[in-house]
């Protein structure tokens, strides 16, 4: 019994092992070719690099970079991306937390509205969306194109689906009992929701946190609508793009690019990654 | 008390939200020209802040790159805010695109330093960016190891005799096919644009259009069509497979810059590459024998154009910069040593270096040159339409005879 | 303040912030997207569109390349979906086997979703491009050496369904994990006692409880296939091509791309846009109905 117990862990280790190894495959090609010229990375793509510091002459040259502003490009990505993933879950949380509470005609119709936006592929809104946005600037004044609260407004309006829809799934599971004794205390409908229902929430921020994270971190064609490629602001996929022409594929540096784009948020991931597994698997089902 | 701060969180959320960010920018003092060409994006911007140091006129370079495609990005650009003051169209399917937003030239001094401006009704709408060659670049080493001249090759049947001693020669020369040519879905502006062009112009004098106004009529010329056939096949036939099916731009570039092709179907626009990977064996251009008869020349040509948006409130000062460009020195400079481009104008006098441009610098010299026409098909018919055509046919899905019968279809689509 | 309708005032207020921006930024545009695809409407700002009522939606059913599109998204997602899901289940089982370091596999099982999709399809043309036939060379097997995976359709599809689970497999084990975690350790060790082999505590215990998170993966997997666009422009641009009804047609080019390069490439904004109406109707209908159906069976189980 022991030994069969032993064996079956050592194969699942080494089925583990070598899907593991598998799945970062990829990762290990873009290291290995972030440190070769373009010539090299033709003759022979899996050859470990003829000299390792060809990797500093390329961070050298997508950092100095005038059309990648490698380090105004990574804040501008953080700003964004922190100030959405704040808006979208608090927004979200709030708009979930009343339509869960209120069942109404309008609560079950509001709610499935959100829902359909699960389902509506951006292609269908992008060109209305930029044409809107225009509008609105030319209304009211108030410019949403080439801004970060336009961008920030948007990445909203899009991510408020997936959001309502998980916190909605995670407030059902509340139980009532406890809104209502605050009830009786006096507590108002505001200070149940932000004292009592915020704080049983945190799971699921964690889990929307991440979700959108990676999503905004690494959104490109929406960026480029609202923001353009080549601007003042813009986030670094935008960066990489202005940089990759559609003609000319420089493999080296995009590589390169590649790693200094996802250096970020992978080590984002493994500072904060007992965290974020938790949340993501104590809120991903719920 | 506690209930109003909660709701004072929210409001002031919403304010920063829609407020907190938000910043007048007095573009309109300057120029904003939004260009196409990732690779002259930094040599621009350094001249536009050269020309703001002399004249006090800010220019702002704005460039698309990346993989969704200029005419994409240039109508999301036309629905923001401010609109560019300068742009870019690439001949007649970008000028019936945008036809309402152009405006054309009028007296200005580079008007006369130039054959290759683009003209629609007598009126000049757009700018040269630059002149730009291509065909069938050769390796002059490899082949004149493989015993061949390159003025013989003004043919056809001279094309395939050189193939076939070549394709003989493969170990000694240490190539793995006689030409580079992508024809996959990375490449199509290489067959749809610039191969197809072969079909519209060669063999004809410059600046004829009867093959293309016959297109753009929905009609194919079934002679030619078949003569042009048997060129794209012979080009299929002596290259590399995995190129030829899958091979992107470095891949093909790459092949020609190792030494394991000796031609090569593409312009000067891959001297950049050639330079920073230091290659810098001797080749030039031999004539394009795209369809029966003999040929003298390659394609020389603008193939896109800077144009004023006609409701720019800049436009004076668009119009100067763009004369600077073509009549300072310190344009030139940027042209030619910067930018690595041949100016498409007849006053400049620096000669570029790069090793195709130089060779196509000679062939404009002598006049040697058949239209670029592939601009002036309708919007997308080139790369959308037909090049997957080509494709289909590279990979053997189907004949020649069927290849041939599915382009004039597509032609007579355009009725 | 009579409490009705301060109840209503708060719910009006809690739902503003979130409900404004997603009709200003998803529903209208849905709306003006659907007046614009009766019209001839091209994205050249100030051009007039004139009402051409349902041209559109008639050149799209003639169109070849739309049906083949059509029929190459729902193998792309039925594919991908299942895929993805026996990945993610076989690596959710590994990792909440007893083994060491599992948290450090689940991190590295999890890290390619943080790549995104555009950046992804780069890779993984690389990959297929030049990778590939250079193990090949290095092992001297002949037959990797001349794949050319991107110039076979139904290979490239092959190697999309590759990419596309290599990204997405991580988030969705995450999912089932948390399922997994939740399965009573109590039920299973009961159900050991009273002599029940592996496959039917599988049967009998898990999949049950995992039929629940199974609702929200197949979701999730379905839609975001049927959706997919970044990872293909970057990896195939929608080629290689191939030939149905006698046309030539992309081979990749699923609805998404499809939509798209109607869109820009033809320069035909209307009829893109009816075709992105007709998208997400299909969508829509498959994707509830899934939804309807496996919540039925969630509660049979």
């Amino acid at each position: 019994m022991g030994n069969k117990k032993k064996i079956t862990k050592i194969i699942l280790t080494v089925v583990t092992v070598t899907l593991f190894l598998f799945t970062l495959f990829p990762f290990f090609i873009v290291l290995i070719n972030s440190a070769k010229s373009s010539l090299e990375i033709i003759s022979d793509p899996i050859a470990f690099p003829d000299k390792w510091s060809q990797l500093f002459v390329n961070i050298k040259e997508i950092w100095t970079s005038p059309s990648i502003r490698y380090a105004s490009s990574v804040y501008t990505s953080a700003i964004i991306t922190i100030l959405s993933l704040i808006t979208i879950s608090i927004f979200s949380a709030m708009a979930a937390w009343v339509l869960v509470r209120k069942k109404s005609k309008m609560s079950t119709f509001v709610f499935l509205l959100f829902i359909s936006g699960l389902i509506i592929p951006f292609q269908v809104v992008m060109f209305p969306l930029v044409a809107l946005f225009r509008m609105i600037n030319e209304a009211i004044g108030l410019p949403m194109l080439r801004t970060f609260h336009g961008m920030i407004f948007a990445y909203i309006g899009f991510g408020a689906p997936l959001a309502v829809f998980m916190f909605h799934g995670f407030i059902k599971s509340i139980p009532l009992e406890l809104e209502e004794a605050a009830l009786i205390d006096g507590c108002s409908k505001t200070q149940i929701f932000f004292l009592i229902v915020m704080p049983i929430l945190k799971p699921i921020f964690v889990t929307i946190s991440i979700l959108n994270a990676i999503w905004i971190w690494n959104d490109f064609l929406l960026p480029s609508l609202i923001l353009g490629i080549g601007q003042e602001i813009q986030t670094i996929p935008l960066a990489i793009a202005a940089f990759a022409g559609s003609f000319v594929k420089k493999w080296d540096l995009i590589m390169t690019a590649v790693l200094m784009a996802a250096f970020p948020i992978i080590v984002g991931f493994i500072l904060g990654q007992k965290h974020i597994i938790k949340g993501m698997v104590s809120g991903s089902i719920k | 008390m506690k209930r109003s701060l909660a709701l004072l969180m929210v409001m002031v959320l919403m304010v920063a939200m829609l407020a907190g960010c938000a910043q007048s920018v007095e573009e309109d003092q300057t120029v904003v020209i939004y260009q196409n060409k990732v690779e002259i994006h930094e040599q621009l911007t350094a001249f536009a802040a050269l020309y703001e140091a002399e004249t006090g006129v800010k220019v702002t370079v704005k460039t698309s790159g990346g993989d969704s495609p200029y005419a994409e990005s240039l109508k999301a650009e036309f629905q923001s805010d401010r609109q560019p003051d300068i742009f870019v169209i690439e001949g007649m399917g970008g000028y019936n695109t945008w036809e309402s937003k152009l405006t054309p030239f009028e007296g200005q001094e580079w008007m006369d330093l130039t054959t290759l401006e683009f003209v629609v009704d007598g009126q000049t709408y757009g700018f040269p960016v630059a002149v730009e060659a291509w065909g069938m670049a050769y390796n002059s080493d490899l082949l004149s190891q493989a015993g061949i001249d390159p003025a013989t090759l003004t043919s056809q049947e001279a094309y395939r005799t050189a193939f076939e001693k070549i394709d003989s020669m493969k170990d000694e020369l240490g190539i793995k096919s006689a030409v580079a040519m992508a024809a996959g879905p990375d490449m199509r502006w290489v067959t749809g644009l610039h191969n197809f062009n072969g079909y519209l112009s060669a063999g004809l004098p410059y600046g004829d259009t009867t093959v293309l106004d016959k297109l753009n009529n929905g009609e194919a010329d079934m002679q030619r069509l078949t003569e042009y056939a048997d060129w794209v096949e012979l080009l299929f036939e002596y290259s590399d497979r995995a190129v030829l099916l899958t091979g992107n731009y470095d891949a093909q570039v790459g092949q020609f810059a190792n030494g394991e092709s000796v031609f090569i179907h593409q312009g000067n626009w891959i001297d950049p590459w050639l330079v920073s990977n230091g290659i810098d064996f001797p080749m030039g251009f031999a004539p394009h024998a795209s369809v029966k008869g003999e040929h003298d020349s390659i394609f020389i040509g603008a193939p896109s154009f800077y144009v004023i948006n006609k409701d720019s409130e800049n436009a004076d000062a668009a119009n100067a910069f763009l004369n600077f460009m073509a009549t300072n020195e310190a344009g030139h400079n940027y042209m030619v040593n910067e930018a690595k481009m041949v100016p498409a104008f007849t006053n400049v006098e620096l000669k570029p270096d790069t090793p195709l441009s130089a060779n196509a610098a000679e062939w404009l010299a002598k006049d040697a040159k058949y239209t670029w026409l592939q601009n002036d098909m309708p919007d997308g018919f080139g790369m959308v339409t037909i090049a997957p055509i080509y494709e289909s046919y590279a990979k053997g899905d189907i004949d020649k005879a069927e290849f041939i019968n599915q382009l004039a279809l597509k032609i007579e689509e355009l009725k | 303040m009579n409490r009705h309708v301060k109840d209503k005032l708060v719910f009006w207020l809690f739902l503003a912030p979130a409900l404004i921006s997603f009709l200003v930024v998803v529903v209208i545009p849905f709306f003006m997207g659907l007046y614009y695809s009766m019209t001839d409407w091209t994205a050249v700002a100030d051009l007039k569109a004139n009402w051409v009522g349902l041209e559109n939606y008639k050149a799209m059913f003639s169109s070849i390349p739309f049906q083949y599109s059509f029929i190459r998204t729902f193998l792309f997602t039925l594919l991908s979906v299942l895929s993805i899901n026996f990945i993610a289940l076989t690596f959710a089982f590994l990792v909440t086997r007893e083994i060491k370091f599992k948290n450090f596999y689940r991190a590295g099982f999890f890290i390619p979703n943080l790549i995104g999709g555009l950046v992804l399809g780069y890779i993984w043309q690389f990959i297929f491009k030049s990778v590939v036939p250079a193990i090949g060379s290095l092992f001297g097997i002949n037959f990797l050496e001349e794949l050319l995976l991107l110039a076979d359709p139904n290979l490239t599809l092959f190697g999309l369904i590759l990419a596309f689970t290599w990204q997405y497999a991580g988030y969705i084990m995450m999912i089932y994990v948390a399922a997994l975690l939740n399965v009573p350790q109590e039920l299973l060790e009961a159900s050991e006692i009273d002599g029940a082999n592996f496959w039917q505590k599988l049967w009998n215990i898990t999949v049950p409880m995992i039929a629940q998170a199974f609702t929200i993966t197949s979701f999730l997997t379905l839609v975001n296939s049927f959706k997919q666009y970044d990872i293909i422009v970057a990896l195939t641009s929608g080629g290689p091509t191939t030939i149905f009804k006698g046309q030539t047609v992309n081979s990749t080019e699923l609805l998404a791309v499809h939509i798209y390069n109607v869109a820009f490439k033809y320069n035909n904004m209307a009829e893109g846009q009816a075709r992105a109406i007709v998208f997400f109707l299909v969508l829509s209908v498959v994707s509830i109905g899934q939804v309807y159906y496996t919540k039925k069976r969630e509660v049979e189980m």
